[in-house]
């Protein structure tokens, strides 16, 4: 008997019982289904993840001043808040490792144009920042050296903020309010979305050197800077030169201390870190997929004992016309990979509809949410299910191989 | 693998039979010494529990005697594989049942294809003509794509003495081919059948009722699993007339 003959008997038996072929499915269908929908989604939100840390910069580094970092919340809130200071920024200027040290101190305090309002961060920073993080001005122009060098009233406002308090006319020019300071507009950026669920396109920045002075402040909230070589060496660097400006004892073994009162991380680690993440979650769904498949195999396993019970008239009419056991067993073998494999390319089409489904609504709230697959969990899934079912057919197939042609006949 | 001259197309020498449940022995057929020869219409006749049925499923390949020889087209048939009879039975031999036997809700056509999917000898290309041609032997080619549960019993027999035509074997097992038919219908199958004889195949036909069994050229009866006569018509004949004038 040829293959294709096998495959057309099992396509024309799975469309004889419609329902209960897709009711046998369903487990399969879900199975499939979850495992494209879980993975697609992963992939989206690691592409939405990756594509800000590439917008940084793989050789970005940022340092972060407290015992743990940003994580720990608003840094004023740590007790080492204050732990960098403006010292530590002109020595780490002299190290070689890294390159465009752009310190950070955020304002706090109102900001308005009139009787506009807007709830917005406000970043004293340098124009190495520009570098740090790429971006150019859509109006106007970036702050310069020249207005740090003379500690100018000038503020860069993003493309929300702008429209937030200027609406549609230009703010060039203009004089905006910051705590009880005035200061002059000279440009907007160019939008970029989110990054890491912050709106970047929220926010306004003022030189370093102007927001020292307004704050009165001898430290800084944050600083972002880039290797010039390996990430990992000047990590260490800067690690080596704070802990002997703060006369912090090193750890012993390892990279991390307790007694460090600030934290370093690069965009490197970052994506490391999401790597790690997404295996985990990878060994997840792929857990969740294997008990649905199984709990999927069952129910073919069932149903295709039933078919056996229910054909052994045809098995016993087979036989008597020729069949070999070896083609019995094929015949209810295929059967039931047919039936998975349709499971599973219906599971993955419904998989696929879904993501789309949610890619729409999420790319309204996510700048960049994508529609993404993950092609080789995909064809895992299938190939899964074709396994499930050439697993969980087996049995049954023997079964009705082993029937006898005569007791088969007179089977009532 | 001995294999003689000009032997019988069928010859069984002492063969048994016995069923065996749970070490419990149910003999059903005793010492059957048969010849059958290529080409003959052969009634085997019997009441019900006799053995005939037993009897064509062992000539048929579908069950192996307990005892005794069974050669065909003069070879010994004893110690077949499973395989080795599955590839006798789609190339040599054929079955008609009573009960038809075929696949619900599926076409004439397909019906009658079922047997070249397990036959080595025809290509898929050729399949196709050799069906029709089966199908026109039963005078049933407007009705070739209907499907099975839409015919009449007659016509659903007729599909499966295609169905039996179509590998173009050398024996035709009929096993009570007209037991579901009414008389006319069960007539049409008859002549059908005698057709084929007279067309050159080998027929063995299993019945209890002596008028289907009198359209056999020789009448094998059987009673409790012995053979109890082996007549020809011709001695038939002889026989009635000698009752006429006593």
């Amino acid at each position: 008997m040829q293959l294709r003959d096998t495959v057309t008997i099992a396509l024309k038996a799975v469309r004889g019982n419609r329902a209960r072929s897709l009711l046998t499915m369903l487990g399969i269908i879900i199975g499939v289904g979850a495992v494209v929908l879980m993975t697609s989604v992963g992939e989206s939100m690691q592409s939405v993840i990756l594509g800000q840390i590439s917008a940084l910069g793989p050789k970005t580094v940022a340092i972060w001043p407290g015992k743990n970092g940003p994580e720990q919340g608003a840094a004023s809130l740590n007790p080492d808040f204050d732990s960098i200071t403006m010292s530590d920024i002109d020595a780490l200027r002299r190290l070689n490792t890294i390159a465009h040290v752009a310190p950070v101190i955020f304002l706090t305090g109102k900001v308005s144009y009139g009787t506009e309002e807007s709830d917005v961060t406000v970043s004293g920073t340098t124009p190495d920042s520009y570098i740090n993080q790429p971006i150019i001005a859509t109006e106007g122009r970036l702050h310069d050296e020249q207005d740090e060098l003379d500690g100018r009233q000038v503020a860069v406002l993003g493309p929300d903020t702008a429209r937030d308090l200027f609406g549609n006319s230009s703010p060039i020019g203009k004089r905006i309010d910051i705590g009880n300071q005035k200061y002059t507009v000279i440009g907007v950026l160019e939008s970029k979305g989110s990054q890491f669920f912050q709106n970047m396109d929220e926010r306004i920045i003022v030189p370093f050197e102007t927001a020292r002075v307004a704050s009165q402040r001898s430290y800084v909230d944050m600083v972002g800077t880039m290797a010039t070589g390996d990430p990992a060496d000047a990590i260490d660097d800067i690690q080596f030169l704070l802990r002997r400006r703060h006369h912090i004892i090193p750890p012993a073994t390892g990279l991390v201390t307790d007694n460090d009162d600030f934290l370093v991380r690069s965009a490197e680690q970052a994506q490391e870190i999401l790597g790690t993440v997404s295996t985990s979650l990878t060994a997840f769904i792929t857990m969740i997929a294997t008990i649905s498949l199984v709990v999927g195999g069952i129910g073919i396993m069932n149903i295709m004992l039933v078919a056996v019970t229910e054909r052994t008239r045809e098995i016993g009419l087979r036989k008597a016309l020729g069949a070999r056991r070896k083609d019995i067993l094929l015949q209810f073998l295929i059967e039931a990979v047919v039936l998975t494999i349709i499971g599973g390319i219906i599971g993955l089409l419904l998989g696929l509809g879904l993501n789309a489904i949610i890619v729409g609504i999420a790319s309204k709230f996510l700048e960049r949410y994508i529609f993404a697959v993950n092609t080789i969990a995909m064809i895992a899934a299938l190939l899964m299910a074709a396994g499930t079912g050439l697993v969980f057919g087996i049995y049954p197939a023997r079964k009705a191989a082993e029937l006898s042609p005569m007791e088969a006949l007179r089977y009532e | 693998m001995k294999k003689k001259e000009s032997a019988p197309l069928i010859e069984t020498r002492n063969l048994f039979k016995s069923y065996f449940n749970e070490a419990v022995e149910t003999p059903v057929l005793f010492d059957i010494n048969l010849r059958i020869n290529a080409g003959e219409f052969v009634a085997i006749m019997g009441p019900s529990g006799s053995g005939k049925s037993t009897l064509m499923h062992i000539l048929g390949f579908l069950d192996v005697p307990t005892k005794g020889h069974f050669d065909f087209k003069g070879e010994s048939t004893e110690e077949k594989t499973e395989d080795e009879l599955a590839r006798i039975r789609s190339s040599s031999v054929s079955f008609v049942f009573q009960s038809f036997n075929l696949l619900p809700r599926t076409s004439v056509i397909d019906n009658v294809t079922l047997p070249l999917l397990y036959h080595a000898g025809v290509r898929p290309a050729d399949r196709l003509a050799r069906v029709m041609k089966a199908i026109k032997a039963v005078g049933l080619t407007d009705r070739a794509t209907y499907l099975s549960n839409q015919l009449s019993g007659g016509q659903q027999q007729r599909v499966a003495i295609a169905r039996a035509l179509v590998t173009e074997p050398g024996v035709i097992f009929a096993d009570e081919p007209t037991g579901n038919l009414d008389s006319a219908a069960g007539k049409h199958v008859m002549e059908i059948l005698q057709n084929l004889h007279e067309e050159g195949h080998t027929i063995i036909l299993v019945t209890h009722e002596k008028t289907t069994a009198e359209h056999a050229a020789r009448i094998i009866r059987i009673m409790d699993g012995h053979i109890v006569s082996d007549d020809t018509t011709f001695e038939r004949r002889i026989a009635s007339q000698v009752k006429e004038l006593k």
